[in-house]
């Protein structure tokens, strides 16, 4: 397997510039003589969509949901990063840079991150032109906040619903091409399979949501941005139908999945109240800016939190962190949470959660100021748990929030299938093992808006790209797969529902494969999904028809998907004989239960490629090994 | 750009029309009732008023045929709005009700439709009874005027007229309840600082018309033709 | 843990477009007060599946009240009797033992029923594709503070800006009226200084995508302003009728 970066030649800050000219150009008139396929219309798949067809490519765009705006990125709330420096704290892009490749903790490819630095600053202007309403101070200008992993206020937010307002941008950036014909705009249309012709990826397979009709189109280039693999664990702050299959389905076809094990767990979640959960909500993690994390000192203390004295409450990540504080990154934060509570100092009925306390804020700055800051939030929390965070502590719980790891791409987000390009949270590229937070919007955009609609022009321009047929072999097989796929899964007529086994696997994947994984845990989880799998194959009964709408059956395959990449995931962390970021071996901890990597042994991409499934899944390791040319590696510290 | 004319035959050009043809009639009946209050005054006032009135002459004309465009476009429009609804959702809920809060789906604003043919129909018989009437002849400041006034004190002497009338009122009442608020938004005077406050002013005027009104036809009912308020 | 109750639903089931449809009974005695209103169609499903049944479909993804995708109509009330709540945030504590739960799809000519509770609001998505969007090419945006915009009225495009296209408004309104919507996104647009160029074309395109997808007219019920997930006031209507009119005499000077 050919695992080039093509990362370009040169200093850091030049390597970008430098490669835009150096790449090839689609003359203006020959664009609309190609197609590109753009799978996912959340902030990756939508900005791309939009910006390729203002350049003139014939888009063909697809979304699971019944519209192009409901993607999962309209949930994040708290803000975008951008090295703008407003506020005239020292920020510059090498800060930013910095900060996001430590906050990764030295497993991500300086390049890319530095690339996504440098652009940070272009999404926060092309979002304003497009009306996003950032919060603004009385001045007219933009306001910033801090947020955790960094020391100054480079946040850019638009109350607590940052990813709705930037989608919404995109959204509409992609409507206006739909109206001007430039983007086939299919909705309810889920990709089941990639068709590689030559060895090229020429196009997808979609099951008709609606019909449930298996559907061929054709292209020049496939785009794939449908998002991360959290749902692996069941429950997570994903979105029910978040979902790894366009992934996976690539992946069967050779495309190298990378550091599947990078999961970040958000710290503060509203914690699980029962089995029917069906989902877990993030609180955004801007709260802990004004909030401050607690728990009782004496175990079991079940006193009501207002009647718990100062000397008695463990603010153990100011303690602990006292330069950072409650803004430690989000890996930290979730260690230690899981620390207190596994130490029997956790509070709520489940003692699964700790206190998050905004009662220094409202002192400080008043009721409304907090409000103004996080009332829909605290709506939210509220209207879910039936407690109010204005007069008692939140109570939060770490959550499966998002996945660093992807399929592989190069320096211009290209898989290894030559035409298949990967963007946003789908890819692997630019967090390492630990996403910072507002770095995800970020990254959206930034894959989406510039820098997808540039090397794909690169692409096209370089490649032979005969015309194929929708009744090339390869489109029969491919459809042919997808259908029989479905058709197996009808034809298992089991009496387990999908859900149970979902609900089973994420079970397993939170308790061995989640906050801190050990050796043991994880051949034991191994063990543990490959029997699930094969229970599923034998016992999992789908309802309904094939020919209809019918979620239980798009369940289904997610489900058979998830069931194979969950063993990838436990694979992949128990190859990681090391600490880093939010992959933390117990085995490979400081006594302050820090994570310890190793870099000799350890500072590489590990990508896998897939050889089939026979009881065990079949993976073969492959290596990029990441060269830091131009910072210098350390132990993370936060204190 | 739609021309002006296609404007107002787009959902918010009807909607225009139907707030300006209301204020229209807002007004219309403001005067209509203060004339009335003449009934009250010196014994020939209302006669003298409803004289000069019909002797405006040409400008009576372009007064009547305003009013009546208003009327009718505003009742068309009405109409017409009740009609589309049912094309705007074939198949109904089994199951429906308002959520309250900040609605205004009232009675009154549900029973928009309702009232609204009500008072079309009244007016026909309004006009019959009262424009249309048989009056007798008086002599007035030395010219002949009709007698209006007795027509209006024998006509509420009948309690299917009087009631009628009452009733009717209170239906106007409830038009104006929803109707006065609505034509604001409709005119596009909406802003969330006073909605509150044009909401309340809209209800008490629709309660001083309704009540103005309705005064009329049951005094005179109740307190018969020699009655202590009016005079001759 | 709080103890399960029973509730009593008649859920709308329709097989496809095409079919009629009708309330199917349904009694469910594991209602937990915590979970929302939607995990408790969860535990219903399970149990149909259980028993061989085809289960029951709605619309939903994010479940915390931001995506916009589920819609449905309970008890006669677009996401039931709690204001600024979708369907996903609507917990069972808000209801008893031995209540009955009438659950529709939201109904409107421009949302056609799909299947069950999932009915097709792409015709949302046309009224933006009219105009509801700044023209603007990515790359060529000016210094992201180089255009200061008085906070005031950053403030109120957000507020309209929240709207999350769930189609409550359409579905509550007596007249099946999209003036909500479409005027919350011109009310959005026009008033920044970016959308300012466009305003008149943009709002004239929306009103007239609005009126062609068999949207009614509005009568001002402000019944969508009441079951608004997102509390949008029905000032973005009359917002739409203003620049509309404006528009219009602007165009007929030309």
């Amino acid at each position: 397997m050919n695992l080039d970066s093509k990362v370009p030649s040169g200093p850091l800050e030049e390597k970008w510039s430098k490669h835009l000219n150096d790449i090839q150009l689609v003359a203006p008139n020959n664009k609309r003589k190609h197609d590109v396929i753009v799978v996912g219309t959340g902030l990756a798949g939508g900005s791309a969509a939009a910006s390729l067809a203002e350049l003139g490519y014939n888009v063909k765009s697809f979304c699971i949901q019944d519209s192009a705006r409901r993607a999962h990125s309209i949930a994040a709330q708290g803000g975008i990063n951008a090295a703008k420096n407003y506020p005239n704290d020292g920020d510059t892009i090498w800060r930013l840079f910095y900060d996001t490749i430590k906050g990764g903790d030295y497993r991500s490819r300086e390049s890319n991150t530095y690339r996504l630095a440098q652009i940070s600053n272009e999404i926060i202007d092309q979002a304003v032109a497009q009306g996003v309403p950032f919060a603004r101070e009385y001045g007219g200008l933009l306001a910033n906040r801090s947020f955790g992993g960094a020391q100054v206020s480079r946040t850019f937010y638009a109350r607590g619903q940052t990813g709705q307002q930037l989608l919404l941008g995109a959204y509409q950036a992609m409507m206006r091409q739909v109206h001007e014909g430039r983007i086939d705009l299919h909705t309810r249309q889920e990709m089941l399979d990639v068709v590689i012709v030559d060895g090229k990826a020429r196009g997808i397979i979609t099951r008709d949501l609606v019909s449930g009709e298996i559907k061929r189109w054709m292209a020049d280039a496939v785009v794939l941005a449908s998002g991360g693999y959290g749902n692996a664990f069941y429950l997570s702050t994903n979105a029910i139908n978040s979902n790894v299959t366009a992934a996976w389905r690539c992946h069967k076809r050779g495309a190298a999945f990378a550091n599947p094990c990078y999961v970040q767990i958000h710290p503060t979640c509203i914690p699980v109240s029962g089995d029917y959960q069906s989902k877990l909500t993030l609180m955004s993690e801007s709260l802990r800016n004004d909030g401050r994390v607690w728990v009782p000192k004496e175990k079991g203390d079940d006193r009501h939190p207002n009647d718990i004295p100062e000397d008695e409450r463990y603010y153990y990540l100011e303690e602990k962190y006292p330069a950072f504080g409650n803004l430690v990154p989000r890996d930290v934060a979730s260690r230690n949470a899981k620390i207190v509570c596994d130490e029997g100092m956790g509070v709520g009925p489940t003692g699964r959660a700790v206190y998050l306390d905004f009662n220094d804020a409202i002192e400080r700055e008043g009721k409304q100021a907090i409000a103004d800051k996080y009332g829909n939030l605290f709506e939210m929390y509220e209207n879910i748990t039936d407690n109010n965070p204005y007069e008692e502590p939140m109570r939060i719980f770490p959550a499966v929030h998002y996945t660093m790891g992807g399929l592989w791409v190069d320096y211009n987000l290209m898989s290894n299938i030559p035409g298949l390009f990967v963007a946003g949270e789908a890819n692997f590229s630019d967090h390492g093992a630990n996403r910072l937070g507002a770095s995800a919007l970020m990254q959206g955009l930034s894959d989406g808006y510039f820098i997808i609609p540039y090397t794909i022009g690169n692409y096209i321009a370089g490649e032979e790209l005969p015309d194929v047929s929708k009744d090339h072999d390869a489109f029969d097989e491919a459809a042919d797969n997808a259908q029989g796929h479905i058709d197996k899964l009808f034809e298992v007529d089991g009496d387990k529902s999908v859900v149970e086994f979902h609900r089973e696997l994420g079970q397993i994947m939170w308790d061995k494969v989640g906050i801190s994984r050990s050796e043991e845990g994880l051949k034991e989880a191994i063990k543990e999904i490959q029997e699930l799998r094969e229970e599923f194959w034998n016992n999992v009964r789908v309802p309904g028809e094939a020919a209809n709408y019918n979620k239980y059956l798009e369940f289904a395959g997610r489900v058979a998907d998830f069931l194979e990449l969950g063993e990838l995931m436990a694979k992949d962390a128990l190859h990681r004989d090391e600490s880093c970021g939010c992959h933390l071996r117990a085995e490979h901890q400081s006594d302050e239960g820090e994570a310890l990597r190793n870099d000799k042994e350890y500072s590489y991409v590990a990508a896998w490629e897939f050889q089939g499934v026979n009881g065990e899944l079949q993976e073969e390791l492959h290596k990029e090994d990441l060269e830091f040319d131009f910072v210098e590696l350390k132990q993370r510290s936060y204190k | 750009m739609p021309s002006f004319l296609d404007a107002l035959k787009s959902q918010v050009g009807r909607k225009i029309l139907t707030g300006i043809t209301g204020v229209g009639l807002i007004l219309f009946i403001i005067f209509h009732l203060i004339g009335n209050l003449t009934l009250f005054g010196d014994p020939q006032a209302f006669n003298e008023y409803t004289y000069a009135l019909e002797n405006l002459g040409f400008i009576l004309y372009v007064l009547e045929a305003g009013l009546a465009v208003a009327f009718l476009l505003h009742a068309y429009i009405g109409i017409s709005i009740w009609w589309n609804r049912r094309k705007a959702r074939p198949q109904g809920y089994k199951k429906y009700q308002s959520k309250g809060g900040s609605s205004h789906q009232t009675w009154a604003a549900k029973s928009m439709i309702f009232t609204g043919i009500v008072l079309l129909v009244f007016l026909v018989i309004h006009i019959d009874t009262f424009k249309f009437g048989a009056t007798e002849t008086i002599m007035l400041n030395g010219h002949e005027a009709r007698d209006l006034k007795s027509l209006v004190i024998a006509t509420f002497q009948q309690p299917i007229y009087a009631f009628g009338y009452t009733v009717v009122m209170i239906l106007l009442g409830l038009h104006l309840g929803h109707g006065f608020w609505s034509a604001f938004t409709s005119l596009t005077m909406k802003h969330n600082e006073y909605s509150a406050l044009i909401y309340t002013v809209g209800i008490i005027f629709a309660i001083l018309m309704a009540v103005g009104f309705l005064f009329i036809p049951l005094y005179i009912y109740f307190a018969g033709p020699d009655a202590a308020l009016i005079s001759y | 843990m709080a103890d399960t109750f029973t509730v009593h639903l008649k859920i709308w089931r329709q097989e496809g477009p095409n079919e009629p449809g009708e309330l199917v009974d349904y009694t469910l005695d594991k209602v937990n007060e915590h979970m929302s209103f939607l995990e408790m169609l969860d535990v219903l499903n399970e149990e149909i599946v259980k028993e061989g049944g085809v289960p029951i479909e709605f619309d939903y993804d994010c479940r915390e009240g931001i995506c916009g995708s589920c819609n449905l109509m309970i008890n006669g009330q677009a996401h039931g009797p709690k204001a600024m709540t979708c369907s996903c945030q609507l917990h069972m504590r808000n209801y008893s033992d031995g209540d009955t739960i009438v659950i529709e799809p939201f109904r409107a000519k421009g949302f056609p029923v799909i299947k069950d509770l999932v009915v097709d609001r792409s015709a949302f998505d046309r009224i933006i594709e009219a105009g509801g969007y700044v023209s603007v090419k990515t790359g060529s945006a000016p210094d992201a503070n180089s255009i200061p915009v008085d906070k005031s009225v950053a403030d109120t495009a957000f507020d309209y800006a929240t709207c999350i296209g769930c189609g409550a408004c359409v579905a509550a309104c007596p007249n099946s009226s999209a003036s909500l919507f479409t005027g919350a996104k011109l009310a959005h647009l026009n008033r920044l200084p970016q959308g300012e160029p466009e305003r008149a074309e943009r709002t004239v395109a929306m009103v007239e995508q609005m009126e062609e997808e068999g949207f009614g007219d509005c009568s001002n019920y402000a019944e969508c302003e009441a079951v608004c997930p997102k509390g949008i006031s029905i000032s973005a209507i009359a917002e739409m009728r203003r620049n509309y009119m404006k528009a219009a005499l602007k165009g007929s000077e030309a």
